[in-house]
């Protein structure tokens, strides 16, 4: 079997010779010898193909010139496996004549020195044969899809469990444009068949290395087939990100960037994102059916459970909070749930029965046994946001492991929204790390930085290195007080860059637990030189929005 | 705070909040460190150093004064071409360095994220895309890119145009080596020059092309002696106559005025002592402004860097009677070119003509071509039994860069190094 990663690939050529080919869709669970043996900042789909053929099953490989990462990767894998066919097709960039004519003899050689690997030989007529019968067999699934939330997919190349979070959403993707989601282009011509051929391959969708294309034009006309576009990139694959910051500002469509690492583990982070981009394109429907349980079931429960505090608001028909609470999260996320439950229920002095409906949101949403519907913390914390005030247009939320932007419209819907997570820096975490470094409490870093009276800048962007730099200034005598303010306006540079990329709409909000720490707060401000509203609680806003959530079904069901 | 501080700050927030106002300024600062290079210049390197930083400024500051005489290029654009025009190139890598006098790189490189280019991209890439997208670079005529080395060269220079409208040519340059390669990239060239010689409405003369290989040929082999040179005799410079070495041979290559500073540092070298520490052969970029590597590199009679990849990165003779095919063959054959094993076998091959003590590769954040190889690297250097420190960092952007993570690896390997010679 021949592994293959790129459209451009001739696998016909190859098919024909004999060849059993599979693209390669790496799984992986970490990038241990890929880490060793190239560098971590190689892009993570390359590295998730070295971790894929070095665990066997491959004859060889078929690799084309595609980008800088593949490159390396054809030169690690040659020297790791000598014995199989590891090959390098050089792709030209060009899809006019030239280019044409060049891959035609690349593609020939190719099929020579598979020829002297493993004895296989090319056949013109029996190329041409597998040509007809492709080009012959090729059908189209136009069935109706009516009422169901029509997305399209570009950028790089999307996995399967990407497309199967969509499909298992009842979504229906009207367009995929990434390498993997695009139907091969085969020309067959008796004639020059295999000069033909590779003019055919060049002029697919093309791909980002390719010069002189229109992909934004033709992205645009694609787009109007979708109600929104969801693009993908790949960490550490840093060309897509080029045409992502082109598209926001030419495409008239809801726009939503996922960058995925091509691991298990980023299952979960692809899923807030894309379920939150899903309720604001507003056709989900509510499945959940309500069943009022005795008289005084006019009473719901938000819950929001986050990595560093679990939150629980009850709310009456009126909406008005009848009571909530805050627990810090353990290690299982459903214990903190059962606690918070009975704890936020004897404070409204209510019985469990007397909640007719309830919404879990936050990372741990899912895990959350009784709740009857779960909503992403995106939405929840818009519509908390609205509810606590209606100016709000941009929110700052951050929490114990992730910091997002959001912003809202006029009616409190989510317009826009980015995030920050994998990277502790400009989290509640980082926080802790420092507090912790400079011996103070976490609840009193805030109010000591407020006694600052000597500007330090913290340039480090990696927390691990900013807190080396805090070790470094602490040993140079610095005040703590000027230290931890100089790290409460390192938070508030990354938070302006969040908040930038959704937009500087007022009025301003912050939530989250690092909302209660008054030196953030005031560094935020004076970057943003505007001020934020806080909530009396601000830890509540996404439990709230939850609550608000479950009162609608619970409303609309009556 | 010395008056030029005071200009640098001044011209920085300027370009902060008045973007398209601090072009002129910023061209003048650059004016007058081209003079203060002529008249004042740093005591502490040798003569043939100054005088290279002096020429850099000039290329750099009477370009960007004179509006229409140059194209952006990155470092690998054939600036033969368009000298035969009449036409300078500034590649954006450099010009980012230049920014980056102004202490701008944080702003522009933050700027480029917030629109939403990837944090993992190549940090001269970034800091040029928010020079230019944030304003503060006017266009220029035209751009030169080619798709050596980097994947950043066609994505930057299209982005460019699609956001800007500088119009470009992008050359393809092929992965084999062999005469079709060398044909599809000669039509290419060839193509360019009819291009550009529309764009700037001048004549293309194919002698002047001409003239240019015969000017290269020469500077080359002049550049091979003053590396050698270099084994022998201590020739007080810093990181950055490097980055201003390379600069030479990729945007004055074929000029006379680059081929006599050669010449003249191959004469001044002599006047030198001998050296007697150890040789560092470098490969990849450089980051000038890093402390520790500043204090152990700059005016060194202790460590002295000999030659660098990015200096000398192909060593061939050019046939100056078809010059469009030896410009193909000299970009197809460059180090950076092709496969790892071919740069290995090159550096490998340059490690055999000067003898190096010591291998320092610098990864530089973002650039997955060059750090994506450097463990073959080692392994290659390590079958010569030359000793080689990786390090990663950041070319330009210090918040990549942690200085005290690179000063405990860099020490750690010198006294390893001198360990060596102890036991020997």
């Amino acid at each position: 079997m021949l592994g293959y990663i790129c459209k451009y690939a001739p696998i016909e050529i190859l098919e024909s010779m004999g060849a059993v080919m599979k693209r390669i869709e790496p799984q992986v669970s970490n990038f241990n010898q890929a880490d060793t043996l190239m560098h971590p900042n190689i892009c993570s789909f390359a590295k998730g193909i070295l971790e894929e053929v070095l665990a066997g099953g491959y004859e060889g490989v078929i690799l084309t010139t595609c980008c800088d990462s593949i490159r390396r990767l054809y030169d690690v894998l040659k020297e790791q496996l000598p014995d199989r066919f590891i090959y390098m097709l050089d792709t030209p960039r060009i899809t006019g004549d030239g280019g044409a004519a060049l891959y035609e003899k690349r593609i020939l050689e190719m099929a020579e020195a598979y020829k002297k690997f493993s004895g296989r030989t090319f056949c013109l007529s029996a190329f041409q044969n597998l040509l007809q019968e492709r080009t012959a067999a090729r059908a189209e699934d136009n069935a109706s899809k009516e009422g169901r939330i029509s997305i399209g997919i570009a950028g790089a190349r999307a996995s399967e469990s990407l497309k199967s979070v969509l499909r298992e959403r009842n979504v229906e993707v009207v367009f995929d444009l990434t390498c993997t989601g695009l139907e091969r282009k085969l020309l067959y011509s008796r004639q020059n068949t295999v000069l033909e051929y590779s003019k055919g391959l060049l002029a697919q969708f093309p791909c980002m290395r390719m010069i002189n294309t229109d992909r934004d034009k033709m992205l645009l006309a694609y787009a109007d087939k979708a109600d929104g576009v969801l693009y993908h990139t790949v960490q550490f694959c840093d060309n897509y990100s080029y045409e992502y910051a082109w598209l926001k500002e030419i495409l008239r469509k809801p726009l939503l960037l996922l960058e995925t690492d091509y691991t298990a583990q980023s299952y979960g982070q692809v899923l807030t994102r894309i379920e939150a981009f899903l309720e604001s394109l507003k056709k989900t429907k509510k499945t959940a059916v309500w069943l009022p349980k005795g008289e005084k079931a006019m009473y719901v429960l938000g819950i929001d459970s986050g990595s560093t505090s679990t939150n629980a608001v009850i709310m009456d028909q009126n909406r008005e909070i009848k009571a909530f609470s805050v627990v810090r999260t353990g290690a299982k996320s459903g214990e903190s749930a059962n606690r918070i439950l009975a704890q936020v229920l004897e404070k409204a002095n209510l019985k469990r029965e007397d909640i007719g409906r309830i919404v879990s949101t936050g990372y741990g949403r899912v895990s959350i046994p009784f709740a009857d519907e779960n909503v992403t913390e995106i939405s929840c914390h818009g519509r908390g946001a609205h509810y606590f005030n209606p100016a709000i247009r941009t929110i700052l939320d951050i929490g114990g492991q992730d910091s997002k932007a959001i912003r809202l419209n006029g009616r409190g819907e989510v317009v826009d929204f980015v995030m920050n997570d994998k990277c502790a820096a400009g989290t509640g975490r980082f926080l802790e790390m420092i507090a912790r470094t400079l011996e103070v409490d976490i609840d009193d870093l805030g109010p000591i930085a407020l006694q600052s009276t000597e500007k330090i800048e913290i340039t480090s962007m990696c927390s691990v290195f900013a807190e080396s730099e805090v070790i470094s200034l602490i040993a140079n005598n610095k005040e703590k007080s000027d230290i931890a303010d100089g790290v409460c306006h390192a938070i508030a540079n990354k938070s302006y860059s969040l908040l930038k990329r959704v937009g500087l709409e007022k009025e301003f909000m912050m939530t989250g637990g690092v909302a209660k720490n008054p030196g953030v707060v005031r560094a935020v401000e004076e970057k943003l030189q505007a001020s934020l509203y806080i909530c009396p609680e601000p830890e509540i806003v996404g439990a709230a929005g939850a609550a608000l959530y479950a009162l609608d079904s619970l409303i609309g069901k009556l | 705070m010395s008056v030029a501080d005071k200009y640098i700050d001044y011209v920085k927030k300027e370009a902060i909040e008045r973007p398209e106002k601090s072009w002129d300024k910023m061209v003048l600062g650059f004016q007058a460190n081209k003079l203060k290079t002529k008249l004042l210049p740093k005591k502490a390197i040798s003569k043939g150093y100054q005088k290279l930083e002096a020429m850099m400024m000039s290329l750099v500051a009477d370009s960007l004064f004179k509006e229409g005489s140059y194209v952006w290029g990155n470092i690998f654009a054939p600036c033969e071409i368009m000298q035969s025009l009449g036409v300078r190139t500034l590649s954006i890598e450099c010009l980012s360095c230049y920014l980056s006098g102004y202490h701008l790189e944080d702003y522009f490189i933050d700027y480029a994220q917030n629109i939403g280019i990837a944090p993992t991209l190549c940090s001269y890439h970034k800091t040029f895309l928010g020079a230019s997208d944030s304003g503060v670079i006017p266009n220029p005529v035209y751009a030169v890119g080619t798709s050596l080395s980097c994947d950043g060269n066609l994505n930057t220079f299209r982005y460019l145009e699609k956001k800007r409208g500088v119009p470009f040519t992008l050359l393809d340059i092929p992965y084999r080596d062999d005469d079709t390669s060398v044909e599809y990239l000669a039509r290419q060239l060839e193509e360019l020059s009819y291009t550009l010689s529309q764009v700037f409405k001048k004549p293309f003369k194919l002698e002047s092309l001409k003239e240019a290989i015969r000017i290269e040929n020469e500077t080359r082999r002049q550049l091979v002696k003053f590396f050698h040179l270099l084994q022998e005799h201590f020739y007080p410079g810093e990181l950055i106559s490097q980055l201003y070495l390379m600069m030479g041979t990729h945007l004055l290559m074929g000029t006379q005025e680059f081929l006599d500073l050669v010449r003249f540092m191959n004469e001044d070298i002599l006047t030198y002592p001998a050296f007697e520490g150890k040789r560092i052969l470098w490969v990849h970029l450089l980051p000038f402004y890093q402390e520790s590597l500043r204090q152990y590199f700059n005016g060194s009679s202790q460590y002295q860097i000999f030659g660098s990849d990015i200096i000398l990165d192909s060593w061939e003779d050019l046939d100056e009677t078809q010059p469009f095919r030896s410009l193909a063959k000299k970009l197809i054959r460059n180090i950076y070119n092709g496969s790892y094993s071919h740069k290995a076998d090159m550096l490998s091959d340059l490690a055999d003509r000067l003898k190096p003590d010591a291998v320092i590769h610098f990864c530089h954040w973002g650039c997955k071509q060059a750090s994506g190889g450097s463990i073959l690297l080692k392994e290659r250097m390590q079958e010569k039994h030359i000793p080689m420190l990786i390090l990663d960092g950041d070319g330009i952007d210090k918040r990549n860069s942690h200085d005290g993570q690179i000063k405990t690896r860099l020490e750690a390997f010198l006294e390893m190094l001198e360990g060596e010679n102890k036991a020997c």
